[in-house]
C-alpha cells in the first residue's frame, strides 16, 4: 500500500528527545497485560488511558465496584425500622433499608419484572417498595411481598416468589459504617479493610458512643473521572497548600507547613491515609473555636482509647480514601463517596459526622464548618473540582495520552514503624498512597477471582 | 409568610408602586454587583444580622412527614455576615484558581412580588433567579432558584437584605462547584 502523503522532511536531530518511558499503547484490546502495563506502581508511572478509556471504565465497573465493599450508609442515617435511603454501588442504583429484623439490607433498586426503579425518593420511611409499573411490591429486606392479581400466576411453572426478590447485596459494617458487596466470593469486610480498620477507629471509635451523621447530604456532579478525587484524598497532601492557597490566605493569612518528620502516609489493601501528628490542623480550618476546645478537652481521653500515636490523628492535617471511592477528612469530619457516572463524570455525595456523645451545639458547628470549607460551595473544595475536571478533559487528546503521568513523589520513603500498622512512609507530602491505590486497582483489574487478589 | 387568605388588595396594602419599584431596583443592582464581582459593595447591601440560606434540596415522597427543607440538614450556604465575608475574601485572592480567568456570571432576576409584614420597614420579597456561569472555553452551568427575601429599610433610609432563602431547583447540583451567590 502506498503512502497517502509524500514523506516529509526528517525531523531535525536536535529536537528534544522524549525522556519519558515508551509511549503508552493506543486503545488496543484490553487484556491483562495491557492493564498491567498501564500502572507502574514501583516507579510511579500512570497511563492516562485509565482516566479516559470506556473499555477500562467498563472493566472497572465489573472488577472493582461490583466486587468491592462499597460504603452505602451509616447506622445513624436509618435508625428505625422502615427507614431507607437510595444510593449507588458503581452505576447500580441500590436501596438501603432497615427491615423488621432491625438489620440493614441493601438491594438493587430495580423491579424483577420489567426492571423499573421501585424507589424514587432519596430518603424516607416506608413499609414496602412498590413498583409504579404493575404494582409488584417488595419488603424492607428486598423480598417480593406482593404481586398484583397474583392468581394470574397460578400454576405458572417459572413464577417462584422466593426467587423474584430484589437482587440483594451482602452487607457488613465497621463502627456503624455499612458497606455493601455484590460478590459472594469477596472476603469479609474485616479482611477487605485489613489493617486499615485500626486507622478507621481513629474516627469511628475515639469515643465510646462512636459517631453519627448530620441529617441530609449534598450531591454534586463533576465532569471528572472518579479516580482523580479518590487519589486526591488517598494521599495528596502535596496539593493542599497550593490548590487551597486562596482559602488558607482568606482564613488565616498564611500557609501552614507540613513537617516531614512529623507526618506519614500509611496504606493497607489500597486504602490510604496521609496525616500529620499535629492533632488539630484540619479541625482548626472549620473556624469554630468550640470544635477545637472540644478536641483539646478530650485529648487525654482519646489517647487512653487509641494510644498516644493514633490520638494525634483525630483532627490533624490529613485526608484518606477507603478503596475504591469512600473518602474522608479527619478534623473536618466529612465523609464522601465518588460515584462513577461514566469515564468522565462523577457524582459526589458529601456528609458531615461527629461524635454521638459530643455536645449538641457541636453538631451545628460541624455542619456549618464543613459547608464553609469542604462542600461544593466550600472555599476549599471549589478549587478542587476545577483540577479534577481539567485533569480528565485533557486526556481527550490522542497525543496528550501518549505521555504517562509521573506519580513518583517519595519513592524510597517506606519505613518500619514500631506502632503504625500497614505500609508506612515518612512525610505525608508523598505519593506512596497513590502508588498503593493504583497497585490495588491493578490487582483487582487483572484478577479473574478474588483468590488471585493479594493482601497488600 | 403564607399567601393563604390574602387578597390582592391586602397584599398591596402598605406597598405602593414606588416601593415596589425601589425594591426591584435594589435587586437588579445587587445582581449587577455580583455579575461585576463587586463583592465588597455587595456585602454592604447586607444587614448586620443577615441570614443567607441555600439548603440542600431532597427528593422525598409527598407522604413523607419530614420537612422539605430544614435548618438541621446540610446546606450550600447557611451564612451570617462573617461567613459571607470569608467567602468573599477567598474569591479576592490572586490564588483563587477557579476564578482566574474569571467566571463570567449572569444573574437574571424576575417575578418580583413585595408583601408587607407586621414591621413597617420590612417587606417579604419573592423572586426568581436564573444564574448562568461561563468559564474557560466552553463550560456553561445553569442554576435556577426561587428566593424569599426579607428586605429592611435601615436607619439611614437604605434598603438592606436581612434574610434570604434560596430554594435551588436541583437536588443534585449539576456543577463541579458553587462559586456563585444567588
Amino acid at each position: 500500500m502506498s503512502a497517502p502523503f509524500a514523506k516529509g522532511p526528517a525531523a531535525p536531530a536536535d529536537l528534544p528527545r522524549d525522556e519519558a518511558p515508551a509511549p503508552a499503547p493506543g486503545p488496543g484490546p484490553l487484556d491483562e497485560a495491557a492493564v498491567r502495563a498501564m500502572v507502574d506502581s514501583e516507579q510511579g508511572w500512570i497511563d492516562r488511558r485509565i482516566f479516559w478509556d470506556p473499555q477500562v471504565y467498563a472493566l472497572e465497573m465489573e472488577r472493582t465496584f461490583a466486587r468491592c465493599w462499597i460504603f452505602v450508609a451509616h447506622d445513624s442515617q436509618i435508625p428505625e425500622v422502615g427507614d431507607f435511603l437510595t444510593t449507588y454501588v458503581g452505576e447500580d442504583a441500590v436501596i438501603v433499608a432497615r427491615a423488621r429484623d432491625r438489620q440493614v439490607h441493601a438491594f438493587i433498586n430495580s423491579c424483577s419484572h420489567r426492571g423499573n426503579r421501585v424507589c424514587f425518593a432519596e430518603a424516607g420511611s416506608a413499609r414496602r417498595f412498590t413498583c409504579n409499573f404493575h404494582g409488584w411490591s417488595y419488603a424492607l429486606d428486598g423480598s417480593l411481598s406482593g404481586v398484583t392479581a397474583e392468581e394470574l400466576y397460578k400454576d405458572n411453572p417459572t413464577f417462584d416468589r422466593s426467587k423474584l426478590g430484589l437482587h440483594k447485596a451482602r452487607v457488613e459494617s465497621h463502627g456503624g459504617m455499612h458497606f455493601a458487596c455484590f460478590d459472594p466470593e469477596a472476603p469479609s469486610l474485616a479482611d477487605y479493610l485489613g489493617e486499615f480498620r485500626w486507622y478507621l477507629d481513629v474516627l469511628l471509635d475515639n469515643d465510646e458512643g462512636g459517631i453519627e451523621f448530620v441529617d441530609g447530604n449534598i450531591k454534586s456532579r463533576l465532569k471528572c473521572n472518579w479516580k482523580f478525587p479518590a487519589e486526591d484524598f488517598v494521599g495528596d497532601a502535596y496539593h493542599a497548600t497550593w490548590t487551597h492557597s486562596s482559602a488558607l490566605q482568606a482564613l488565616f493569612g498564611n500557609i501552614p507547613t507540613m513537617k516531614a518528620d512529623r507526618s506519614f502516609q500509611v496504606n493497607a489493601n489500597g486504602h490510604g491515609w496521609d496525616f500529620g501528628l499535629d492533632f488539630i490542623s484540619n479541625a482548626a480550618t472549620l473556624c469554630e473555636p468550640e470544635i477545637v476546645e472540644y478536641l483539646r478537652e478530650n485529648e487525654v481521653r482519646f489517647a487512653e482509647r487509641l494510644g498516644k500515636m493514633r490520638s494525634r490523628m483525630v483532627g490533624s492535617l490529613s485526608s484518606a480514601t477507603v478503596f475504591p471511592n469512600l473518602s474522608f477528612l479527619a478534623g473536618h469530619n466529612t465523609f464522601r463517596t465518588w460515584n462513577p457516572k461514566g469515564p468522565a463524570e462523577t457524582e459526589l455525595h458529601t456528609w458531615v459526622f461527629l461524635n454521638r456523645n459530643a455536645p449538641d451545639s457541636l453538631k451545628e458547628k460541624y455542619r456549618r464548618g464543613v459547608m464553609l470549607t469542604f462542600s461544593p460551595a466550600g472555599i476549599f473544595e471549589m478549587d478542587d473540582g476545577e483540577n479534577f475536571e481539567h485533569c480528565t478533559a485533557s486526556n481527550a487528546g490522542v497525543v496528550t495520552r501518549r505521555r504517562k503521568l509521573h506519580t513518583g513523589l517519595g519513592l524510597g520513603s517506606e519505613v518500619e514503624h514500631p506502632e503504625l500498622k500497614g505500609n508506612v512512609h515518612r512525610n505525608q507530602v508523598n505519593e506512596a498512597n497513590h502508588r498503593a491505590f493504583y497497585q490495588r486497582w491493578t490487582d483487582l483489574m487483572t484478577a479473574p477471582n478474588w483468590a488471585d487478589v493479594p493482601v497488600r | 409568610m403564607s399567601d393563604a387568605g390574602k387578597s390582592g388588595a391586602a397584599l398591596a396594602a402598605g406597598v405602593d408602586r414606588d416601593l415596589v419599584f425601589e425594591i426591584e431596583q435594589f435587586l437588579y443592582r445587587e445582581a449587577r454587583l455580583l455579575d461585576e464581582e463587586r463583592y465588597d459593595e455587595w456585602l454592604a447591601t447586607m444587614a448586620p444580622d443577615v441570614h443567607y440560606w441555600m439548603p440542600g434540596i431532597q427528593a422525598r415522597y409527598r407522604a413523607d412527614k419530614a420537612d422539605l427543607i430544614s435548618r438541621t440538614r446540610m446546606a450550600y450556604f447557611d451564612d451570617d455576615l462573617d461567613y459571607l465575608t470569608k467567602r468573599v475574601e477567598r474569591a479576592k485572592q490572586t490564588t483563587a484558581w477557579a476564578e482566574d480567568p474569571p467566571t463570567r456570571h449572569f444573574h437574571m432576576v424576575s417575578n418580583i412580588e413585595v408583601e408587607a409584614t407586621e414591621i413597617p420597614d420590612e417587606w417579604v420579597v419573592h423572586s426568581l433567579v436564573l444564574n448562568l456561569r461561563h468559564r474557560n472555553e466552553a463550560e456553561e452551568q445553569t442554576l435556577t432558584a426561587r428566593r424569599q427575601d426579607l428586605v429592611r429599610r435601615d436607619e439611614t433610609g437604605a434598603l438592606k437584605l436581612a434574610r434570604r432563602l434560596i430554594r435551588l431547583q436541583q437536588t443534585v447540583l449539576q456543577a463541579k462547584n458553587m462559586n456563585a451567590f444567588l
